[in-house]
């Protein structure tokens, strides 16, 4: 997950907390449990009390322990994280726990009115979702999911040209404004396969960019971050 | 009577943010120089933020880091005098910067990329 902008505009701020253990770069880093020290790893689908996303990666001193150490005089490890609350994440869309690409999803009856797009697999957990092409007469263009049905996804505002069989498709759960994210098992990319919004990472869908099955992003926001104003 | 050693203990609720800012590392410790700490983050790998005053003691080239342009700006405490400025300069390690940072260079070579594609096959 990489830092892509701020929504106030402002700059960065960093901060280098001490950490428990040897963290990634790029993950979101949460406030430690209680009982617990240091900031701590989020998980594919929590980000409780987000403190930020850490900047690099590893302990203060090369070679030394991964874990963290309680014997006394043994370096503490620090992990430099970027604690903004508007900071805007952007996160490859990826098709598998383990970071595979998207699947794609082809057209199996083409549809004249622009107005459902009849994939291959099903999309049922995808409703008010997003739904765009890759490849054919409407590649390029998306629209809002309104319903699913199995495999059928069906839109409001119609594609502007009919679609074909065969013609390279993809949906997703999120839609701007949508809440909820599930990881990958880096922690790093978005997994999009079929889930539902639900029990998942509390965190805003701020913008997409659909591109192919390899390249295509979400941006998004933590929500639940301890230095963001309470409501 | 109560007894004049005893201690009352009263709890206080911290907050998140006190807890956390207990949390942040205090930099360098006593009698490591600056140069000193700087370079075990290098070894390291971590992110060196430096203020206006210290940024140009560092070369960034020579050590395989390169200087952050997308945040010309960023708030964080000098690596190299303790104080926290809200003008340093960050550095990231070569290796670690692209799985961080997400530019406009980027995204604009995604898009370059995805546009060809769509050309390619007539969409466009």
């Amino acid at each position: 997950m990489r830092v892509g902008y701020l929504l106030s505009g402002g700059a960065p701020v960093y901060k280098k907390y001490k950490s428990a253990a040897g963290h990634a770069a790029g993950i979101v880093v949460l406030r430690a449990a209680s009982g617990a020290t240091g900031v701590s790893t989020s998980t594919t689908t929590s980000f409780a009390n987000v403190v930020g996303l850490t900047q690099d990666a590893g302990n203060i001193d090369v070679g030394a322990q991964v874990t963290y150490s309680t014997t006394q005089g043994q370096p503490e490890h620090l992990s430099t994280v970027c604690i903004n609350p508007d900071a805007v994440l952007i996160a490859l869309m990826v098709g598998s726990a383990g970071d595979a690409i998207l699947t794609d999803n082809p057209v199996t009856i083409a549809s004249s009115d622009g107005l459902t797009v009849v994939m291959t697999n099903s999309i049922s957990n995808l409703d008010e979702g997003t739904v765009w092409y890759i490849s054919g007469p409407n590649a390029g263009q998306s629209r809002k999911i309104t319903s699913v049905s199995s495999a059928t996804a069906t839109v409001i505002m119609p594609f502007p040209r009919a679609d074909a069989i065969g013609n390279s498709a993809f949906a997703i759960a999120q839609t701007p404004g949508s809440l909820g994210v599930t990881l990958s098992t880096a922690l790093k990319n978005v997994l999009e396969n079929n889930t539902a919004l639900g029990s998942d990472a509390a965190a805003s869908c701020v913008d997409l960019e659909l591109n192919g099955l390899s390249n295509s992003y979400i941006h998004l926001i933590a929500v639940d971050h301890v230095f963001g104003v309470s409501t | 009577m109560a007894n004049p050693h005893s201690t009352i203990l009263i709890k206080k609720q911290y907050t998140q943010k006190q807890l956390l800012a207990w949390d942040e590392h205090p930099g360098k410790s006593r009698g490591t120089t600056a140069g000193s700490w700087i370079s075990d983050l290098v070894a390291a790998k971590k992110v060196v933020t430096l203020c206006p005053l210290c940024t140009h003691k560092f070369n960034p080239g020579r050590l395989g880091y390169r200087k952050e342009k997308e945040f010309p700006y960023v708030q964080a405490k000098c690596d190299g005098c303790q104080v926290f400025d809200i003008r340093c300069t960050a550095y990231f390690n070569e290796e670690t910067y692209s799985q961080v940072r997400s530019t406009a260079e980027d995204r604009r070579a995604e898009r370059r990329k995805s546009q060809l594609s769509l050309k390619r096959e007539g969409h466009l």
